[in-house]
């Protein structure tokens, strides 16, 4: 008769006795009394290895006293979960998209970063992306030439490619038709495809868009890309010398933000773009005269887009220089002192509404009572994506119903940056920042999308080598009355 | 010889030379007084010349005064040898130190001549004691070191003296090439000896790793306490050490002993620690990653759980709590709802989840009983990756930890035979964590066999390969290396380009790490006949691991020079020559700084496979110590346009800030977080570096020295190293199936701290000054050893670089290193105030 302690866990059961003459299954049954642990779960060391149910005690050489080791717990065994978890990895590619909260980059295809900001800019506007879903396929109107039609085609399927991927996407197709209908862009430098301006990229395929995208019936409110972009403008063209005074009207897809030693600030930028002095044939005088023209905006569009005129030709140096400085613009923009008096007195009732709402939001004591308003109103703005012309400012009355037609209030918010780094418009680098519909800020750097936190957004206003804003869109915000 | 801080000595040059011109210039006139009458001619010639020297010494033309003096103190000497006797002091510091300096040069020029030397000695005897007399006992080690005697030394040190003479000793052997340092660490182990400075003898016996002098530091000492103390110590530096009754003769007392060897209360003194600054509080992932801090980031995470990102929080976890005994994935109670421990483990895929039940073997480190207890339900399980972790759980559990049960052989032995390559895996892999440094024959006996066996694939044999080489580390045996190179010898041409394969080599560096060169030549010599795919990637991890730690200069010299080369693409073995780059310089400070600037360089001119591994090489030099030059470096790397560059920068970040909850790492590896969000390699490499960063919730360090940077703990170099070489293929092996390599690391993993016992080995708590430590060696006087000290009450936190000394005199340690567990004897002399 042999004596050992078995240590269990932290507790040590002295004293218990072994038969060597039985088989160790007996011990083993001796300590499930002890712990509870069944004895084919009992781990016992001994030299060499697990005591054996049936292993003989005298080869195994324990002696008396000697301190033996159990492992073993009565715990459930662990079972594989009955619905087998599905990992994101075995997703297939679309769905692994969607869980990131924001679409894929675009490859460089050497020099294209231009193309690849303009690109993503544009993307963010869903309204655009919609109607270029509903542009027919097949069927192209007389009036768009093959390449245009080709192009947005091409700019449809780009669009939609980025939203199915997870990985960066290669813009090959859209970059040959580009090229084809503009080939300006083909222009080579050592064999390489030069760097070109993003603007004219932008203005060229916008332009393409607006085109391509009228409705057959032509009619003026039909052009889905005025509609998003388009600002009209009044002008009056006035010449101090004769006291002539004319007014023009005129509509543009962007405003220009003109940079000179004045101007910290997209606003004074504006104010500035929007007068100007020209040469031009005086009928009274029966000379050329200096004449001022002054614009303001007569009507607003959905997606306002201020271009900084950072580029100018040097003549002494005959280069396109650009210029440093910094202008600081916000990530909400109110343009409502540079809208005509008609606009202004149209504005009016609108931005009340919202002043109230976001008093309300603070916790103030609403001046109206309309509880539901709120609720409406994202009702009303969701409904108004879908049918993206539907609520323009300038047929407010038109809607089908008196509650819940939207209203422009001339406050904009900031939505994308295209930003230029380097000392020229032909050399340095495209970069766009986007605002996903989360409110995440995203740069799309090529084909590298990242994280940015929003206050980062403002500091692309320049003064330095970082990269600084070309293009901005803001986004109108609506009130519904 | 320069001039050292003696009392004596006037700092400034001017002064200086004045008194030399002085001494020599007063040494004719004594001997004028004596001998004016009886000058021989030849004796006159030297004196008109000494005048003439003393004449033109005053001379207005610096170029005349130089040529002068320098004449003029080569006859000093002379006039010794040939002249009178007498008390060598009685002129002054200034003549002995300029005589040594002398004896120094004509010692070498007449060893050239193998002429007699006994004259010089003589005068040595003298001057080594005056100098000792005199608080320059760094110039008497420098005169004996140039005559090469320093046995003479150990005539003339007392207790006044000893430790600064030991001090300089072992501070000095850094820089002596191989043989010289072992002699001069060998004379001040015989010193310390000599004065019962036990802890230090020690301490130089591990360094020697010579276990007949450990033994004889125990035979020596009669005092069970301070022997207790050894046991301590012997236990940090992470050796298998067997008491016998020689070193203590009372069988209960060496089981308590020997408990301590063992490392089987390194958990409660650990959690003693942790609870002290109340860090029991498991942590999840969540906690460390802080996404709150990253803008939108926190309220759209993905809906569907992905297997990678869970693999990662499964290591963030295993490593921030690891060994606290609980966190809120693994160790979860079961009893709710069908059970929660289990859930997490599902959430890894295929071999995720042996990363996953493995984990729990780091959460309880050191905890065998409870250890064991959590892991034995995945024992049972029917998938083969949940048993291979619960395999490799037993290992890492077992870490360091020796029982006399042997648990982790008795229930890892079993599997190493099986059908299934993955429980293999585990199994062997457990073995090699559990038993390093052991050379444990049984395992040696099992493992060797899969070797050389033909039908098993490869991965297994490198696994084996490697955990024998972890087993035998630094042992330098010829039967593993024998294996080893067969295995190697045998692989096809296809199999020596597989990433695993490079854990052959390493396997057989391991067996020599830091044995320098004779032991490792003959195994040299074998590799150069190997395939030439592996030949030259053999060769650098041979050299660098047998040289790893001693500083040896040339080495680092040949191992740069291949760095430099401009190879063709597909050439593995730069890798290694970085990595050993590190590893042979990382001992000591001046060289590990220039080993950081070389390796600047390096970047800048190096090829892509060079570049890659440079950010492993600076993660491996400032291990746990985060110095702001690398961090920035490997920050500004980890934004590189090569990936692997910026993944190994990542990682080794990581590394630099394991276990310090650095706060701009955290910062850092936040920002890569987001900058990275789509990339799932990259992400995963952030992830595993914020859970290094935050390591044991900042309790615990990786850096493999310890007792105040002198020793260098064999298996926990063995074990980064292994990461390290890892790495240099991260896609094949972290980011593809082996990522459980990560959890080698556990061989470096231990608590950074300094806890105080009483006699009875109870935690007793005393105020202590912590502070940066002050490099004394050969400083006149009894400066202070440490600077910026803050006084806090044990057990403290010791960041790298810091030294903690007792704030009380109520008390005195046992051992004068202050790291780890440090027993407190009450001071008989003290007195309340």
């Amino acid at each position: 008769m042999l004596t050992v302690s078995v240590k269990w866990q932290k507790k040590v059961f002295e004293g218990i006795e072994i038969d060597p003459t039985l088989p160790p299954y007996v011990f083993k049954a001796q300590l499930y009394d002890l712990t509870g642990v069944p004895p084919e779960r009992q781990k016992i060391m001994v030299k060499g290895g697990l005591l054996k149910d049936d292993a003989d005690w005298s080869a195994i050489g324990v002696k008396d006293g000697q301190k033996l080791m159990m492992m073993g717990t009565a715990d459930e065994i662990v079972k594989a979960p009955e619905k087998a978890i599905v990992f994101a990895e075995d997703l297939p590619e679309e769905e692994q998209a969607t869980h990131l909260g924001y679409s894929a980059g675009l490859v460089n295809l050497g020099n294209t970063c231009y193309m690849n900001s303009t690109v993503q800019c544009l993307k963010s506007v869903p309204e655009l992306k919609s109607a270029l879903s509903n542009y027919a396929l097949t069927g192209r109107s007389a009036d768009v030439d093959q390449t245009s039609h080709m192009l947005t085609v091409a700019t449809r399927e780009l669009f939609g490619d980025l939203d199915r991927s997870v990985n960066a996407v290669s813009p090959t197709q859209f970059w040959m038709i580009l090229r084809k209908k503009f080939p300006q862009f083909s222009q080579l430098q050592n064999g390489m495809h030069m760097q070109q301006d993003a603007e004219e990229c932008w203005t060229q395929l916008l332009y393409t868009l607006s085109q391509s995208l009228k409705a057959p019936t032509s009619s003026e409110d039909s052009d889905a890309v005025k509609a998003l972009f388009g600002v009209n403008l009044r002008s009056r063209v006035h010449c101090q010398e004769s006291g002539e005074e004319s007014s023009e009207t005129e509509s543009v897809y962007s405003l220009k933000c003109h940079i000179s030693h004045e101007v910290n600030h997209l606003h004074e930028g504006l104010k500035h773009g929007l007068k100007g002095e020209l040469e031009k044939t005086s009928p009274a005088l029966g000379r050329t005269a200096l004449y001022l023209k002054e614009s303001l905006i007569d009507s607003l569009p959905r997606y306002l887009t201020v271009q900084f005129v950072r580029f100018f030709w040097k003549r002494e140096t005959n280069q396109k220089a650009k210029i440093l400085r910094k202008v600081d613009y916000p990530l909400e923009l109110d343009i409502f002192d540079l809208c005509s008096e008609e606009l202004r007195k149209k504005l009016e009732a609108p931005r009340q509404k919202l002043r109230d709402e976001e008093g309300k939001k603070l916790g103030l004591q609403p001046k109206s009572t309309s509880k539901d308003s709120d609720v409406k109103m994202t009702d009303a703005e969701a409904s108004s994506k879908e049918s993206g012309e539907s609520s323009t400012v300038t047929q407010p009355e038109g809607g089908s119903s008196e509650k819940g037609t939207l209203h422009m209030t001339g406050i904009y918010d900031l939505v994308s940056v295209l930003t230029h780094k380097g000392r020229s418009a032909d050399s340095g680098h495209y970069v766009a920042w986007v605002k996903q519909e989360s409110g995440k800020w995203i740069q799309y750097d090529d084909s590298h999308p990242s994280l940015q936190r929003e206050e980062d957004i403002t500091k692309l206003s320049g003064g330095g080598d970082w990269h600084m804003a070309y293009i901005i869109m803001y986004k109108a915000r609506f009130v519904s009355m | 010889m320069a001039p050292g801080p003696d009392p004596n000595s006037i700092g400034d040059g001017a002064k200086r030379d004045e008194a030399t011109t002085k001494v020599p210039s007063k040494d004719p006139k004594k001997k004028d007084d004596k001998k004016e009458e009886d000058l021989s001619e030849e004796d006159l010639q030297l004196k008109q010349n000494l005048e003439l020297y003393v004449e033109r010494a005053q001379d207005p033309n610096p170029e005349l005064q130089k040529a002068a003096l320098e004449s003029m103190s080569f006859e000093s000497l002379g006039y010794r040898l040939t002249g009178s006797e007498g008390d060598i002091g009685s002129w002054g510091h200034e003549y002995v130190r300029n005589l040594a300096g002398e004896i120094a040069e004509e010692y070498t020029v007449r060893q050239g001549e193998e002429a007699s030397i006994e004259d010089l000695m003589d005068l040595v005897q003298q001057i080594v004691a005056f100098h000792m007399k005199h608080n320059a006992e760094t110039e008497a080690v420098d005169l004996l070191m140039d005559v090469e005697d320093l046995d003479l030394l150990l005539e003339h040190v007392d207790r006044a003296n000893f430790r600064r003479t030991c001090n300089y000793l072992t501070s000095a052997a850094k820089y002596l090439p191989g043989p010289d340092d072992m002699l001069v660490l060998d004379i001040a182990y015989m010193i310390y000896i000599k004065f019962e400075e036990y802890p230090n003898a020690l301490q130089i016996a591990l360094f020697l790793d010579n276990m007949q002098y450990v033994k004889q530091v125990f035979t020596s000492c009669t005092d069970l306490l301070r022997k207790k103390q050894f046991c301590y110590m012997i236990s940090r530096h992470g050796i298998t050490f067997e008491l016998d009754p020689e070193m203590v003769e009372n069988d209960v007392d060496r089981e308590m002993l020997q408990d301590i060897v063992n490392n089987t209360k390194l958990s409660e003194g650990y959690l003693t620690l942790a609870r002290d600054i109340e860090v029991m509080e498991a942590k999840t992932p969540e906690d460390i990653y802080k996404a709150h801090l990253l803008d939108g980031r926190a309220s759209s995470g993905p809906s569907a759980d992905s297997a990678r990102q869970n693999l990662a929080a499964t290591f963030v976890n295993a490593f921030v709590n690891a060994g606290f005994g609980q966190d809120k994935l693994m160790t979860v109670p079961s009893d709710s709802t069908s059970g929660s421990a289990g859930n997490w483990l599902f959430k890894n895929k295929e071999h995720g989840k042996t990363s996953a039940a493995a984990s729990l073997g780091m959460i309880l480190l050191w905890d065998v009983d409870a250890g064991l207890t959590h892991l034995d339900k995945y024992f049972h399980s029917n998938d083969n990756p949940i048993i291979a972790g619960a395999l490799l759980g037993v290992g890492i559990v077992n870490c360091g930890i020796k029982n006399d049960c042997d648990p982790a052989l008795a229930l890892l032995g079993e599997y190493i035979d099986k059908e299934d390559s993955s429980v293999r895996i585990g199994a062997i892999m457990g073995l090699g964590i559990a038993y390093a440094g052991s050379q444990n024959d049984q395992i040696r006996s099992n493992l060797s066999p899969i070797l050389n066996d033909a039908k098993a694939p490869l991965d297994v044999i490198a696994f084996a390969a490697l955990s024998l080489g972890m087993i035998y580390v630094g042992s330098c045996n010829e039967e593993v290396a024998q294996s080893i190179i067969f295995a190697l010898m045998d692989r096809s041409e296809a199999e020596l380009g597989e990433a695993l394969t490079r854990f052959l080599p390493l396997g057989l560096g391991l067996l020599y790490l830091g044995k320098q060169q004779e032991s490792v030549e003959a195994t040299a010599e074998v590799s150069k006949t190997f395939n030439e795919k592996i030949r030259k990637y053999c060769d650098m991890t041979l050299l660098s691991c047998a040289y790893a730690g001693t500083g040896n200069v040339l080495k680092v010299q040949d191992l740069l020079a291949q760095c430099g080369e401009h190879l063709e693409k597909g050439d593995i073995h730069q890798g290694p020559a970085v990595l050993g780059l590190a590893m042979v310089a990382m001992s000591e400070e001046l060289g590990l700084d220039m080993a950081i600037r070389s390796l600047e360089r390096v970047l800048q001119y190096g090829e892509q496979n060079v570049r890659r591994a440079v950010p492993l090489a600076l993660g491996l030099l400032c291990i746990s110590n985060p110095k702001v030059t690398v961090m920035d470096t490997l920050s500004r790397l980890s934004h590189d346009t090569d990936s692997e560059v910026a993944m190994s920068a990542i990682v080794s970040l990581g590394l630099i800030g394991a276990g310090t909850n650095n706060a701009r790492i955290a910062g850092m590896l936040r920002n890569l977080s987001s900058y990275y969000y789509k990339d799932a390699s990259l992400l995963f490499c952030v992830r595993i570096a914020q859970g290094l960063v935050h390591m044991g919730k900042g309790l615990l360090t990786l850096s493999p020295f310890h007792s105040e940077r002198l020793l260098l703990s064999p298996t926990a170099l063995a074990g980064i190293v292994t990461l390290l070489h890892s790495c240099l293929d991260m896609k094949s092996i972290i980011l593809g199936k082996y990522h459980y390599v990560l959890y080698f690391l556990v061989l470096a993993m231990q608590p950074r701290m300094m806890l105080t016992v009483d006699e009875n080995l109870k935690p007793i708590s005393v105020p202590v000054r912590v502070g940066q430590a002050v490099d004394v060696v050969g400083q006149a006087g009894r400066p202070k050893t440490i600077t910026g000290f803050q006084t806090h009450s044990t057990p403290v936190l010791l960041a790298a670089g810091e030294r903690a000394e007792l704030a009380t005199d109520k008390y005195i340690p046992l051992s004068p290193i202050l790291e780890g567990f440090i027993i407190l004897k009450e001071n008989p002399d003290y007195r309340e105030e």
